[in-house]
């Protein structure tokens, strides 16, 4: 029954639920728009310079992946919060906050599965573009561009990661109405109000999304493979 | 590419020193270079040829390095700090280095070999005027569209001694082109290296091919553990 309530709300166009549905895709999309860049360079600099602290530093990305959400919406609030040492920016439960909490959320796992991937890329490949005349940061984009598909994957991985999170949206965001609730949060409110249709509509759609980026990550797999 | 006067390009490369993991590779080598020359380079396998070439590109730092060119106008030294960094941009503007198994980008044959065109601010139409020579050149005329993925290892060789052609250096340094080639493709490989020399280009390259003695070298070296010997040539 509440399944059928679901689809119903879903094809039924209802404005509150789309607009969750929105506005949880826009705070996502703008804190993988914000992340990626400096992570992809982050990575590449793991992957190609010499330095030290450098297998520190790799370790501590792939630890920070493990991070829980709960934690990372934890001591974001507590920067955040009147009396935190950030509470003069008065970010506390804002999308701006949201945003910051899955960029921390994503950004390990941005470094470490782009690390992996130019890691992979052969080393003749910036060596060729150097000796061919290119510029150093020309080549650093000849090098992105030979790892396109792995970076493209490491990004939608990321993405995949933020979409689902609760416990930093939740904790950073406020849940509030219009504003701040997105998918998860208004599945969690949801679910406790016992009102289930909703949440199982925006479950459809996070599953629908799942579906979609795995068809997509195979799609790009492939197309990988099929250049090498 | 090359920013040396066709003229007067003899290089003094000089106090060459390489260790890897403790092991001497290259030990004080000196010699001198020019445009005019085409040297084959011999030696048995880990005798530190590749290394050399990757160090004449500018693609290795060693242990110690002398560069000097003309009446000594530059001279660098490893035991500056900025020295390297300075012999490193002279050596990347004048050789180009090709690996034993080339690296094509993915893309057209056209785009890997308009690849380093397109870093000299040329225009299209002279890009696309020197590619379509190179590609003639080759003996591919036909496979500028073609994927860089789907050639054979003779032609990925072609293509990229074609790619290194285009963009004039001073050097080019082979590091066993012929290595991966058949009879039809190391004549097309042998007429690019005429080419080569035609357009000035001095040619060191490095092989174990017994055909190599068709090729009209004017220099032997041989490096033999981590010492190099001029032979006749």
């Amino acid at each position: 029954m509440a399944t059928l309530q679901a689809l119903n709300l879903l094809f039924s166009g209802d404005t509150e639920l789309w607009e969750i549905i929105f506005l949880s895709f826009s705070v996502s999309f703008r804190a993988i728009l914000f992340s990626a860049p400096l992570a992809i360079m982050i990575a590449f600099c793991l992957a190609y310079l010499q330095f030290p602290a450098r297998r520190f530093f790799i370790a501590l990305f792939n630890t920070a992946m493990s991070i829980p959400a709960v934690v990372v919406g934890l001591t974001l609030y507590l920067l955040l919060s009147r009396s935190g040492p950030l509470g003069d920016l008065k970010l506390l439960f804002t999308q701006e906050a949201m945003i910051i909490g899955q960029m921390v959320l994503c950004f390990p796992l941005l470094v470490a599965l782009s690390h992996a991937t130019l890691q992979a890329v052969d080393r003749r490949a910036w060596e060729t573009a150097i000796t061919l005349g290119a510029h150093p940061f020309r080549a650093v984009f000849t090098v992105l561009k030979e790892a396109r598909f792995g970076l493209t994957a490491a990004i939608l991985a990321g993405f995949g990661r933020i979409i689902a999170e609760v416990g930093s949206s939740m904790m950073v965001g406020g849940n509030i109405l219009h504003y701040t609730r997105n998918i998860p949060t208004a599945i969690a409110l949801e679910t406790s109000k016992g009102s289930f249709a909703q949440g199982i509509a925006l479950g459809i759609v996070l599953l629908l999304m799942a579906l979609l980026l795995n068809l997509f990550l195979t799609y790009i797999q492939g197309q990988g493979e099929h250049s090498l | 590419m090359s920013i040396l006067n066709k003229q007067a390009t003899i290089l003094k490369l000089g106090d060459i020193n390489y260790k890897r993991n403790k092991q001497i590779i290259l030990h004080n080598l000196n010699f001198e270079i020019s445009s005019e020359n085409f040297i084959l380079m011999t030696g048995q396998n880990g005798s530190g040829k590749s290394t050399l070439l990757k160090i004449m590109a500018g693609l290795l730092k060693p242990d110690s390095f002398d560069l000097s060119y003309k009446q000594c106008v530059q001279t660098n030294s490893i035991e500056k700090k900025n020295s390297w960094s300075a012999a490193k941009k002279f050596l990347r503007q004048n050789f180009c280095y090709l690996h034993q198994t080339p690296y094509l980008f993915s893309g057209t044959v056209y785009d890997n070999i308009a690849y380093g065109l397109r870093h000299q601010g040329l225009s299209r139409s002279e890009i696309s005027h020197k590619v379509s020579e190179a590609l003639k050149i080759i003996a591919l005329p036909h496979l500028g569209n073609r994927n860089s993925y789907a050639l054979s290892g003779g032609e990925k060789q072609r293509v990229a001694i074609a790619r290194s052609w285009v963009i004039h250096p001073a050097f080019i340094l082979l590091d066993e082109p012929f290595a991966n080639m058949d009879k039809h493709s190391r004549n097309s490989a042998y007429d690019i290296i005429n080419q080569l020399k035609e357009d000035n280009i001095g040619i060191i390259l490095t092989s174990h091919d017994p055909h190599s003695g068709e090729l009209d070298f004017n220099r032997h070296m041989h490096l033999h553990q981590g010492g190099m010997i001029e032979k006749q040539a």
